[in-house]
C-alpha cells in the first residue's frame, strides 16, 4: 500500500484528539464508492475501526518502522 | 455531510462520570478531616488521622478516578470492550463508595466493624471490577507496551486491596499478622503495582497523543512493566522473608525505575510542539517532579541514617506521592477524558445533524487554570506542613477544601454543557425527523 493508491490522504499525526476521528469521519462523509481513503496515524485507531465497520467501510492496516499506523480505507464492496 | 455513526460501543456517559464526580468528595472530606485534626495530624504517619486522610486520598480520591477512566479507555486505547459497562459501573461505584468511607471512618474510631464492612465492600467491588475488565483485556493480544501494562497492573490492583484487606481484618481483631511489614508490602503495591504501573501503560499513548510529543523511546516502553513487576515481586519475597540487605538492593532498583518514568517523561514534555503548556502539561510535570522527589528522597532515607530518623520525611514523601503525584496526575487527565466524553457523546446524539461543542469549550479555561493554581498552593502548603504543621496544617486544609470544590464545580460545569446540548439535540431532532437529515 503506497500514497499512490489513496484519492484522499490524511496525515493525522501530531493531531490532538479528537481531530483525527472528526477529519476521518468528515473525509468518510464524502469518499465515492470507487474512492480510497489513507489515514496516517501515530497508533492503532480502535474507535477508527469500530466506526468503519458499523458504517459499511472495508479496510487495510499496516505499520512502518518509524511506528506511523497507515489505515487505507474504501467501501466494502 | 452524510450522517456516519461513529461509536456505538463507548460507554454510557454516566458509567464513568459518577466516579469522576464522586472523586472531588473524597478530597473534600480530607480537607475537613485537615481542618477537624488539626496540627495533629503531622505528629506521624501512623496517626489515626493521618491513616484515614491516606486513605480518604487513595482509596477514596484516586481509586474512584482510576476505575471510572479505565471503564472509559479500554475500549479505546486496547480495543477491550467491556460488557454491560453501566452495570459493572453501577455495582463496582456503589461498593467502593462506602467501603473507602467505611475504612476512614474505621481508622479514626478504631470500630472492628467498620474495618470488616470496608474490606467486604472495597474487596468485592474491586474483585468485581478485576473479573469483568480482566475478562475483557485478557480476549486481547498483548500488541503494544500499554496492553502489556495493563495486564500488569490488574494484578497489582488485586495485591494492593487483597493486602489492604488483611490488614483490615488485623486491625479488626481477625488477624494477627506483622502490621509493620505488611502496610510497607501493601503501599509498594499499591504505589508501584497499581498506580505507576497503571499511570506508565496510559503514559505511552496519551502523553504522546494529548501533550504533542515524540512518543517514549520503544526500548523504555517495552521493558518497563515487565521489569518494574519483576523488581517489585522479588522485593517483596526479599522483605517479607527478613532479607535486609537484598531487600534494600531492591527497594533502590524499584525507585530507580519510578524515577526513570519520571526523568523520561519530563524530557519528552520538553519536546512538546505545543507553543503554549495547557493545564494538563502543567499537572503532568508537577506530577513527575513530585514523583520524582519522592523516589530520590526515598532513596536518601534508604542509605542515611539521619535523615530516616527525621519523622518529617515519611510524611513529606507521602504528601509528595499523593497529592504532588496521584491528585496532580489524575485531575490534569480529568481535563482531558471528561471534554472528550461530553463531545464524543454528543457528537453520537447529534448524528451529525447537530454538532458537538468545541471539546475546548466543555469547561471554560479559565476555571481550569484558577482550579490548578488552587492545587498548587494546596500542595505547597501541605509540603510546608509537613515541617510546621502549627503554621500551615489550617491553611493547607482551607485550600484543599477551595481546590476540589473548585475541582468539583468545573465538572459539574462540564456535566451542565452535557445536559444543556442534549436538549438542544432533543429540540432539534423533533424539528427535523431523522429522514430529512443532509
Amino acid at each position: 500500500m503506497t500514497r499512490v493508491d489513496a484519492d484522499i490522504v490524511i496525515d493525522a499525526r501530531g493531531l490532538e484528539p479528537p481531530e483525527p476521528m472528526v477529519r476521518s469521519m468528515e473525509a468518510l462523509g464524502q469518499l465515492g464508492s470507487a474512492q480510497k481513503l489513507l489515514v496516517l496515524l501515530p497508533r492503532e485507531p480502535y474507535p477508527l475501526y469500530r466506526a468503519l465497520e458499523i458504517n459499511g467501510f472495508s479496510w487495510q492496516t499496516a505499520y512502518r518502522p518509524d511506528g506511523t499506523v497507515e489505515v487505507l480505507i474504501q467501501h466494502k464492496q | 455531510m452524510q450522517a456516519l455513526l461513529s461509536f456505538d460501543q463507548a460507554p454510557p456517559f454516566s458509567a464513568p462520570f459518577r466516579f469522576f464526580l464522586t472523586a472531588p468528595l473524597f478530597a473534600l472530606l480530607a480537607g475537613m478531616l485537615l481542618l477537624w485534626s488539626g496540627p495533629d495530624l503531622f505528629a506521624s504517619r501512623w496517626t489515626p488521622a493521618t491513616l484515614a486522610l491516606t486513605h480518604l486520598i487513595s482509596a477514596g480520591f484516586m481509586l474512584q478516578v482510576m476505575l471510572g477512566a479505565m471503564i472509559q479507555i479500554l475500549p479505546v486505547v486496547a480495543g477491550a470492550n467491556i460488557a454491560q459497562p453501566l452495570l459493572l459501573a453501577t455495582l463496582v461505584h456503589a461498593a467502593i463508595t462506602p467501603g473507602a468511607l467505611l475504612l476512614a471512618a474505621g481508622f479514626l474510631t478504631s470500630e472492628p466493624l467498620a474495618f470488616r464492612l470496608a474490606a467486604l465492600l472495597l474487596g468485592s467491588g474491586v474483585a468485581l471490577f478485576l473479573g469483568v475488565t480482566g475478562h475483557a483485556l485478557y480476549g486481547v493480544a498483548s500488541s503494544n507496551p500499554t496492553i502489556r501494562g495493563l495486564k500488569l497492573a490488574l494484578p497489582g490492583l488485586g495485591m494492593t486491596v487483597g493486602l489492604g484487606m488483611l490488614l483490615a481484618m488485623t486491625l479488626a481483631g481477625s488477624f494477627e499478622v506483622s502490621l509493620l511489614q505488611l502496610t510497607s508490602i501493601h503501599f509498594a503495591w499499591g504505589f508501584v503495582g497499581w498506580s505507576i504501573l497503571l499511570l506508565a501503560s496510559i503514559a505511552f499513548v496519551v502523553v504522546p497523543m494529548f501533550q504533542i510529543t515524540p512518543p517514549y523511546p520503544t526500548w523504555f516502553a517495552n521493558r518497563f512493566a515487565g521489569s518494574l513487576m519483576a523488581l517489585l515481586c522479588l522485593w517483596s519475597i526479599a522483605d517479607g522473608l527478613g532479607w535486609a540487605w537484598l531487600a534494600a538492593l531492591l527497594a533502590d532498583a524499584v525507585l530507580l525505575t519510578v524515577a526513570a518514568l519520571a526523568v523520561l517523561t519530563l524530557q519528552i514534555q520538553s519536546r512538546s510542539k505545543r507553543a503554549r503548556f495547557d493545564a494538563t502539561q502543567h499537572y503532568w510535570r508537577l506530577a513527575m517532579l513530585c514523583t520524582l522527589a519522592s523516589c530520590v528522597l526515598s532513596l536518601a532515607a534508604n542509605h542515611l541514617p539521619l535523615l530516616a530518623e527525621h519523622q518529617e520525611w515519611p510524611l513529606l514523601c507521602g504528601v509528595l506521592v499523593l497529592f504532588g503525584g496521584g491528585l496532580s496526575v489524575m485531575i490534569g487527565m480529568l481535563y482531558k477524558i471528561v471534554p472528550f466524553l461530553v463531545w464524543l457523546h454528543l457528537q453520537n446524539l447529534g448524528g451529525g445533524r447537530v454538532l458537538a461543542p468545541n471539546m475546548n469549550k466543555v469547561i471554560a479555561m479559565r476555571q481550569i487554570d484558577r482550579q490548578m493554581y488552587a492545587h498548587f498552593l494546596a500542595l505547597a502548603l501541605l509540603l510546608a506542613a509537613a515541617f510546621w504543621p502549627g503554621w500551615f496544617t489550617y491553611p493547607a486544609g482551607l485550600m484543599l477544601l477551595m481546590a476540589n470544590a473548585s475541582l468539583l464545580r468545573n465538572l459539574l460545569s462540564a456535566l451542565a454543557c452535557y445536559r444543556q446540548h442534549c436538549l438542544k439535540i432533543a429540540a432539534g431532532m423533533a424539528s427535523k425527523p431523522a429522514g430529512q437529515g443532509s
